[in-house]
Protein backbone atom coordinates (compact mmCIF):
# COMPACT_ATOMS: atom_id res chain seq x y z
CA UNK A 1 0.00 0.00 0.00
CA UNK A 2 1.74 3.30 -0.82
CA UNK A 3 1.85 6.41 1.53
CA UNK A 4 -0.51 8.67 0.91
CA UNK A 5 1.74 11.26 2.77
CA UNK A 6 4.87 12.89 0.74
CA UNK A 7 8.08 12.27 3.11
CA UNK A 8 8.89 15.94 3.13
CA UNK A 9 5.46 16.73 4.58
CA UNK A 10 5.38 14.00 7.02
CA UNK A 11 8.21 15.07 8.58
CA UNK A 12 6.37 18.42 8.86
CA UNK A 13 2.88 16.94 10.11
CA UNK A 14 4.56 14.95 12.76
CA UNK A 15 6.99 17.65 14.19
CA UNK A 16 3.85 19.52 14.46
CA UNK A 17 2.08 16.92 16.26
CA UNK A 18 4.59 16.50 18.78
CA UNK A 19 4.51 19.88 19.17
CA UNK A 20 0.97 19.53 20.17
CA UNK A 21 -0.85 20.66 17.27
CA UNK A 22 -4.21 18.81 17.12
CA UNK A 23 -5.06 19.97 13.31
CA UNK A 24 -1.52 17.88 12.64
CA UNK A 25 -2.84 14.89 14.69
CA UNK A 26 -5.69 14.99 12.89
CA UNK A 27 -4.54 15.13 9.29
CA UNK A 28 -2.28 12.02 10.08
CA UNK A 29 -5.34 10.08 11.70
CA UNK A 30 -7.28 11.01 8.58
CA UNK A 31 -4.58 10.35 5.68
CA UNK A 32 -4.36 6.67 7.52
CA UNK A 33 -7.84 5.69 9.44
CA UNK A 34 -8.34 3.82 5.77
CA UNK A 35 -5.33 2.02 5.54
CA UNK A 36 -5.34 1.30 9.00
CA UNK A 37 -8.76 -0.05 9.37
CA UNK A 38 -8.39 -1.90 5.87
CA UNK A 39 -5.19 -3.68 7.68
CA UNK A 40 -6.83 -4.14 11.03
CA UNK A 41 -9.80 -5.53 9.85
CA UNK A 42 -7.71 -8.23 7.04
CA UNK A 43 -5.63 -9.42 10.47
CA UNK A 44 -8.57 -9.63 13.29
CA UNK A 45 -11.61 -11.47 13.38
CA UNK A 46 -14.18 -8.89 13.58
CA UNK A 47 -15.23 -5.38 12.33
CA UNK A 48 -15.21 -4.40 16.33
CA UNK A 49 -11.31 -5.70 16.65
CA UNK A 50 -11.04 -3.70 13.85
CA UNK A 51 -11.88 -0.85 15.54
CA UNK A 52 -10.45 -1.44 18.60
CA UNK A 53 -7.23 -1.83 16.78
CA UNK A 54 -7.65 1.37 14.76
CA UNK A 55 -8.17 3.49 18.17
CA UNK A 56 -5.35 1.50 19.79
CA UNK A 57 -3.11 2.32 16.74
CA UNK A 58 -3.40 6.05 16.26
CA UNK A 59 -3.40 6.36 21.04
CA UNK A 60 -0.02 4.37 20.64
CA UNK A 61 1.11 6.98 17.91
CA UNK A 62 0.05 10.08 19.62
CA UNK A 63 1.77 8.33 22.35
CA UNK A 64 5.43 8.10 20.49
CA UNK A 65 5.59 10.22 17.43
CA UNK A 66 9.25 11.20 18.91
CA UNK A 67 10.60 7.52 17.95
CA UNK A 68 9.59 8.10 14.23
CA UNK A 69 13.38 8.97 13.09
CA UNK A 70 12.21 10.11 9.64
CA UNK A 71 13.94 7.59 7.53
CA UNK A 72 11.74 5.40 6.24
CA UNK A 73 8.09 6.46 4.91
CA UNK A 74 5.33 7.25 7.58
CA UNK A 75 2.93 4.45 6.80
CA UNK A 76 5.55 2.52 7.07
CA UNK A 77 6.06 3.44 10.22
CA UNK A 78 2.12 3.76 10.90
CA UNK A 79 1.87 -0.48 9.63
CA UNK A 80 4.20 -1.83 12.16
CA UNK A 81 2.44 -0.15 14.98
CA UNK A 82 -1.25 -1.43 13.67
CA UNK A 83 0.60 -4.97 12.30
CA UNK A 84 1.31 -4.77 16.40
CA UNK A 85 -1.11 -4.09 17.87
CA UNK A 86 -3.43 -7.06 15.85
CA UNK A 87 -1.06 -9.41 16.85
CA UNK A 88 -1.17 -8.39 20.68
CA UNK A 89 -5.11 -8.63 19.97
CA UNK A 90 -4.66 -12.49 18.81
CA UNK A 91 -1.94 -13.20 21.51
CA UNK A 92 -4.42 -11.65 24.07
CA UNK A 93 -7.27 -13.75 22.93
CA UNK A 94 -5.07 -17.02 23.57
CA UNK A 95 -6.41 -18.23 19.89
CA UNK A 96 -3.72 -20.76 19.41
CA UNK A 97 -6.11 -23.53 20.19
CA UNK A 98 -8.94 -21.79 18.11
CA UNK A 99 -6.61 -21.85 15.44
CA UNK A 100 -5.92 -25.67 15.35
CA UNK A 101 -9.89 -25.94 15.21
CA UNK A 102 -9.76 -23.57 12.04
CA UNK A 103 -7.06 -25.50 10.26
CA UNK A 104 -9.02 -28.52 11.13
CA UNK A 105 -11.78 -27.20 9.61
CA UNK A 106 -9.84 -26.25 6.81
CA UNK A 107 -8.30 -28.90 6.02
CA UNK A 108 -11.58 -30.72 5.52
CA UNK A 109 -12.71 -28.29 2.66
CA UNK A 110 -15.20 -30.81 1.43
CA UNK A 111 -18.76 -31.03 2.56
CA UNK A 112 -19.29 -27.94 4.35
CA UNK A 113 -17.16 -26.07 1.81
CA UNK A 114 -18.47 -24.89 -1.76
CA UNK A 115 -16.49 -26.33 -4.28
CA UNK A 116 -15.43 -23.25 -5.21
CA UNK A 117 -14.79 -20.16 -3.20
CA UNK A 118 -14.00 -16.57 -4.51
CA UNK A 119 -11.05 -15.35 -2.99
CA UNK A 120 -12.28 -12.65 -0.30
CA UNK A 121 -13.88 -15.98 1.49
CA UNK A 122 -10.76 -18.20 0.77
CA UNK A 123 -8.72 -15.77 2.03
CA UNK A 124 -11.04 -15.19 5.28
CA UNK A 125 -10.92 -19.08 5.69
CA UNK A 126 -7.51 -19.16 6.37
CA UNK A 127 -6.32 -19.35 10.25
CA UNK A 128 -5.37 -15.82 11.22
CA UNK A 129 -1.78 -16.56 11.57
CA UNK A 130 -1.55 -17.47 7.96
CA UNK A 131 -3.49 -15.28 6.70
CA UNK A 132 -1.81 -12.15 8.65
CA UNK A 133 1.44 -13.91 6.48
CA UNK A 134 -0.40 -13.42 3.28
CA UNK A 135 -1.68 -9.67 3.85
CA UNK A 136 1.51 -8.54 5.31
CA UNK A 137 3.93 -10.03 2.76
CA UNK A 138 1.41 -10.03 -0.99
CA UNK A 139 -0.37 -6.84 0.26
CA UNK A 140 1.69 -4.49 2.22
CA UNK A 141 5.00 -5.81 0.93
CA UNK A 142 6.55 -6.84 3.97
CA UNK A 143 9.88 -8.74 3.85
CA UNK A 144 9.84 -12.54 5.78
CA UNK A 145 12.06 -10.72 8.05
CA UNK A 146 10.08 -7.78 9.00
CA UNK A 147 7.22 -10.59 9.13
CA UNK A 148 9.26 -12.87 11.35
CA UNK A 149 10.02 -9.77 13.85
CA UNK A 150 7.05 -8.27 14.35
CA UNK A 151 5.43 -12.28 15.05
CA UNK A 152 8.00 -13.28 17.21
CA UNK A 153 9.02 -16.31 14.69
CA UNK A 154 11.33 -17.60 12.05
CA UNK A 155 12.06 -16.34 8.39
CA UNK A 156 11.27 -20.11 7.52
CA UNK A 157 8.27 -20.36 9.64
CA UNK A 158 7.12 -16.93 7.25
CA UNK A 159 8.39 -18.45 4.49
CA UNK A 160 6.51 -22.20 4.87
CA UNK A 161 3.06 -20.58 6.35
CA UNK A 162 2.96 -18.60 2.70
CA UNK A 163 3.48 -21.56 0.60
CA UNK A 164 1.14 -23.31 2.97
CA UNK A 165 -1.42 -20.79 2.22
CA UNK A 166 -0.74 -19.97 -1.25
CA UNK A 167 -1.44 -24.22 -1.48
CA UNK A 168 -4.84 -23.51 0.38
CA UNK A 169 -6.19 -20.66 -1.31
CA UNK A 170 -5.16 -22.56 -4.33
CA UNK A 171 -7.49 -25.71 -3.73
CA UNK A 172 -10.35 -23.13 -2.57
CA UNK A 173 -10.20 -21.14 -5.62
CA UNK A 174 -10.86 -23.69 -8.11
CA UNK A 175 -7.51 -23.84 -9.76
CA UNK A 176 -5.58 -26.81 -8.56
CA UNK A 177 -3.63 -27.76 -11.58
CA UNK A 178 -4.30 -31.54 -12.62
CA UNK A 179 -0.42 -32.33 -12.96
CA UNK A 180 1.01 -31.17 -10.13
CA UNK B 1 11.68 -30.04 -18.38
CA UNK B 2 14.53 -29.10 -17.04
CA UNK B 3 15.23 -31.53 -13.94
CA UNK B 4 13.85 -34.27 -12.83
CA UNK B 5 11.24 -32.42 -10.75
CA UNK B 6 8.92 -29.47 -10.31
CA UNK B 7 9.52 -26.58 -8.18
CA UNK B 8 7.94 -26.55 -4.99
CA UNK B 9 5.36 -23.92 -3.99
CA UNK B 10 8.16 -22.00 -1.85
CA UNK B 11 10.60 -21.85 -4.35
CA UNK B 12 8.21 -20.29 -6.85
CA UNK B 13 7.25 -18.10 -4.55
CA UNK B 14 10.75 -16.77 -3.51
CA UNK B 15 11.01 -16.87 -7.74
CA UNK B 16 7.60 -14.51 -7.75
CA UNK B 17 9.90 -12.12 -5.07
CA UNK B 18 12.90 -11.84 -7.43
CA UNK B 19 14.68 -14.22 -4.87
CA UNK B 20 14.84 -17.20 -6.27
CA UNK B 21 17.90 -19.76 -6.56
CA UNK B 22 19.58 -20.36 -10.14
CA UNK B 23 17.91 -24.16 -10.37
CA UNK B 24 14.38 -22.20 -10.45
CA UNK B 25 14.76 -19.98 -12.47
CA UNK B 26 16.30 -22.21 -15.26
CA UNK B 27 13.84 -24.65 -14.19
CA UNK B 28 10.57 -22.43 -14.80
CA UNK B 29 12.17 -21.24 -18.22
CA UNK B 30 11.60 -24.66 -19.54
CA UNK B 31 8.96 -26.11 -17.75
CA UNK B 32 5.63 -24.49 -18.78
CA UNK B 33 3.67 -26.59 -15.67
CA UNK B 34 5.80 -24.23 -13.24
CA UNK B 35 5.73 -21.27 -15.56
CA UNK B 36 2.43 -21.23 -15.33
CA UNK B 37 2.09 -21.93 -11.64
CA UNK B 38 4.54 -18.85 -11.28
CA UNK B 39 1.95 -16.41 -13.36
CA UNK B 40 -1.08 -18.10 -11.05
CA UNK B 41 0.71 -17.00 -8.14
CA UNK B 42 1.51 -13.70 -9.46
CA UNK B 43 -2.10 -13.24 -10.18
CA UNK B 44 -3.00 -14.60 -6.73
CA UNK B 45 -1.19 -11.47 -5.55
CA UNK B 46 -2.35 -8.63 -7.86
CA UNK B 47 -6.11 -9.72 -6.93
CA UNK B 48 -5.48 -9.81 -3.15
CA UNK B 49 -4.06 -6.55 -3.67
CA UNK B 50 -7.26 -5.13 -5.63
CA UNK B 51 -9.06 -6.44 -2.71
CA UNK B 52 -11.80 -3.48 -1.75
CA UNK B 53 -10.39 -1.66 1.28
CA UNK B 54 -12.29 -1.18 4.08
CA UNK B 55 -13.72 2.37 5.72
CA UNK B 56 -14.36 2.31 9.42
CA UNK B 57 -17.86 2.00 10.50
CA UNK B 58 -17.89 4.96 12.95
CA UNK B 59 -15.64 8.35 13.38
CA UNK B 60 -13.31 7.15 15.84
CA UNK B 61 -11.09 10.43 15.81
CA UNK B 62 -12.63 12.35 18.88
CA UNK B 63 -12.41 9.16 20.69
CA UNK B 64 -8.68 8.74 19.87
CA UNK B 65 -7.95 13.17 20.69
CA UNK B 66 -9.97 13.18 23.72
CA UNK B 67 -7.79 9.89 25.21
CA UNK B 68 -5.02 11.57 24.13
CA UNK B 69 -5.48 14.50 25.41
CA UNK B 70 -5.90 12.92 28.60
CA UNK B 71 -2.53 11.15 29.09
CA UNK B 72 -1.13 14.37 27.70
CA UNK B 73 -2.48 16.14 30.72
CA UNK B 74 -2.10 13.64 32.90
CA UNK B 75 1.98 13.77 31.88
CA UNK B 76 2.11 17.28 32.70
CA UNK B 77 0.18 16.96 35.98
CA UNK B 78 2.65 14.25 37.18
CA UNK B 79 5.44 16.56 35.86
CA UNK B 80 3.84 19.60 38.52
CA UNK B 81 3.53 17.10 41.28
CA UNK B 82 7.20 15.97 40.90
CA UNK B 83 8.57 19.24 40.77
CA UNK B 84 6.57 20.01 44.04
CA UNK B 85 8.55 17.63 45.52
CA UNK B 86 11.47 18.32 43.72
CA UNK B 87 11.33 22.56 45.58
CA UNK B 88 10.64 20.82 48.92
CA UNK B 89 13.97 18.21 48.62
CA UNK B 90 15.55 21.96 47.19
CA UNK B 91 14.31 23.40 50.18
CA UNK B 92 15.88 20.77 52.74
CA UNK B 93 19.46 20.55 50.44
CA UNK B 94 19.97 24.40 50.29
CA UNK B 95 19.36 23.74 54.73
CA UNK B 96 22.26 20.96 54.66
CA UNK B 97 24.73 22.97 52.16
CA UNK B 98 24.04 26.82 53.55
CA UNK B 99 26.43 26.48 56.22
CA UNK B 100 29.22 26.27 53.72
CA UNK B 101 27.77 29.61 52.17
CA UNK B 102 29.23 33.10 53.64
CA UNK B 103 26.40 34.78 53.51
CA UNK B 104 23.52 31.85 53.31
CA UNK B 105 20.45 33.81 54.79
CA UNK B 106 20.53 36.34 51.31
CA UNK B 107 20.92 33.03 49.20
CA UNK B 108 17.83 31.73 51.16
CA UNK B 109 15.64 34.65 50.41
CA UNK B 110 17.08 34.46 47.01
CA UNK B 111 16.05 30.36 46.59
CA UNK B 112 12.66 30.98 48.13
CA UNK B 113 12.04 34.23 45.85
CA UNK B 114 12.77 32.10 42.48
CA UNK B 115 10.38 29.39 43.92
CA UNK B 116 7.76 31.65 44.44
CA UNK B 117 7.50 32.93 41.60
CA UNK B 118 8.38 29.65 39.84
CA UNK B 119 4.80 28.24 41.73
CA UNK B 120 2.86 31.56 40.69
CA UNK B 121 3.66 31.27 37.14
CA UNK B 122 2.83 27.92 37.28
CA UNK B 123 -0.59 28.47 38.99
CA UNK B 124 -1.75 31.21 36.34
CA UNK B 125 -0.47 27.99 33.12
CA UNK B 126 -2.44 25.92 35.30
CA UNK B 127 -5.26 27.80 34.91
CA UNK B 128 -5.11 28.36 31.38
CA UNK B 129 -5.02 24.79 30.73
CA UNK B 130 -2.64 24.19 28.11
CA UNK B 131 -3.40 20.86 27.51
CA UNK B 132 -6.57 21.10 26.92
CA UNK B 133 -6.69 23.30 24.16
CA UNK B 134 -5.39 23.09 20.41
CA UNK B 135 -2.71 24.99 19.40
CA UNK B 136 -1.82 26.43 15.70
CA UNK B 137 1.11 25.28 13.99
CA UNK B 138 3.73 28.36 14.94
CA UNK B 139 2.61 28.74 18.68
CA UNK B 140 2.56 24.66 19.10
CA UNK B 141 6.40 25.51 17.83
CA UNK B 142 7.36 27.46 20.43
CA UNK B 143 5.34 25.71 23.62
CA UNK B 144 7.56 22.55 22.15
CA UNK B 145 10.95 24.37 22.35
CA UNK B 146 9.91 26.17 25.72
CA UNK B 147 8.40 22.88 27.60
CA UNK B 148 11.54 20.62 25.72
CA UNK B 149 13.82 23.28 27.96
CA UNK B 150 11.66 23.72 30.64
CA UNK B 151 11.76 19.24 30.68
CA UNK B 152 15.39 19.84 30.94
CA UNK B 153 16.43 22.44 33.68
CA UNK B 154 13.70 20.31 35.39
CA UNK B 155 16.67 17.60 35.05
CA UNK B 156 19.11 19.63 36.65
CA UNK B 157 17.17 20.89 39.50
CA UNK B 158 15.92 17.56 40.09
CA UNK B 159 20.15 16.43 40.39
CA UNK B 160 21.57 18.23 43.74
CA UNK B 161 25.03 17.33 41.57
CA UNK B 162 23.91 20.19 39.30
CA UNK B 163 24.21 22.77 42.06
CA UNK B 164 25.72 21.67 45.35
CA UNK B 165 28.95 23.16 44.71
CA UNK B 166 27.46 26.78 43.75
CA UNK B 167 24.00 26.64 45.76
CA UNK B 168 23.79 30.57 43.95
CA UNK B 169 23.07 28.46 40.76
CA UNK B 170 20.13 27.08 42.36
CA UNK B 171 18.47 30.20 42.52
CA UNK B 172 19.21 31.46 39.06
CA UNK B 173 17.63 27.99 38.03
CA UNK B 174 14.29 28.74 39.91
CA UNK B 175 14.31 31.92 38.02
CA UNK B 176 15.42 30.57 34.66
CA UNK B 177 12.27 28.09 35.02
CA UNK B 178 10.06 31.28 36.34
CA UNK B 179 10.95 33.01 33.24
CA UNK B 180 10.05 29.57 30.84
CA UNK B 181 7.12 29.07 32.93
CA UNK B 182 6.22 33.04 32.27
CA UNK B 183 6.79 32.56 28.32
CA UNK B 184 4.79 29.62 28.02
CA UNK B 185 1.68 31.59 29.73
CA UNK B 186 2.13 34.66 27.55
CA UNK B 187 1.81 32.33 24.48
CA UNK B 188 -1.23 30.56 26.16
CA UNK B 189 -3.11 34.20 26.79
CA UNK B 190 -2.06 34.98 23.39
CA UNK B 191 -3.60 32.56 21.79
CA UNK B 192 -6.34 32.99 24.24
CA UNK B 193 -6.97 36.67 23.19
CA UNK B 194 -6.87 35.62 19.44
CA UNK B 195 -9.46 33.46 19.49
CA UNK B 196 -11.12 35.27 21.68
CA UNK B 197 -12.12 32.25 24.16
Amino acid sequence: MADTIPLAEAHSLVARARAGDSGALEHLYRAYEGSVYTLARRLTRTPEDAEDVLQETFLEICRSLSRWRGEGSLWGWVRQIAASKALMRYRREKLRATEVLDDDLAERAGDDVPLRLDLEAALRRLPERTRTVVWLHDVEGMTHEEIAEQMGMTTSFSKSQLARAHQKLRGWLGEEGADR
Amino acid sequence: MNGTRHGTTEELLALRDGEGGAWAKAHVGSCAVCAAELYRLEQVRARLRALPTFSPPRDRWAVVAERARVERRSGWWSRGVGLVAAASLAGLLLVAVQGTRPDPLQAQVRLRSAMARSEAMEQALRGLDPDGRALDGTAAGVVADLQGRLEALDAKLGDPAEWRAAPHRQAEMWNERAGLLSALVDVHTTRVAYVGL
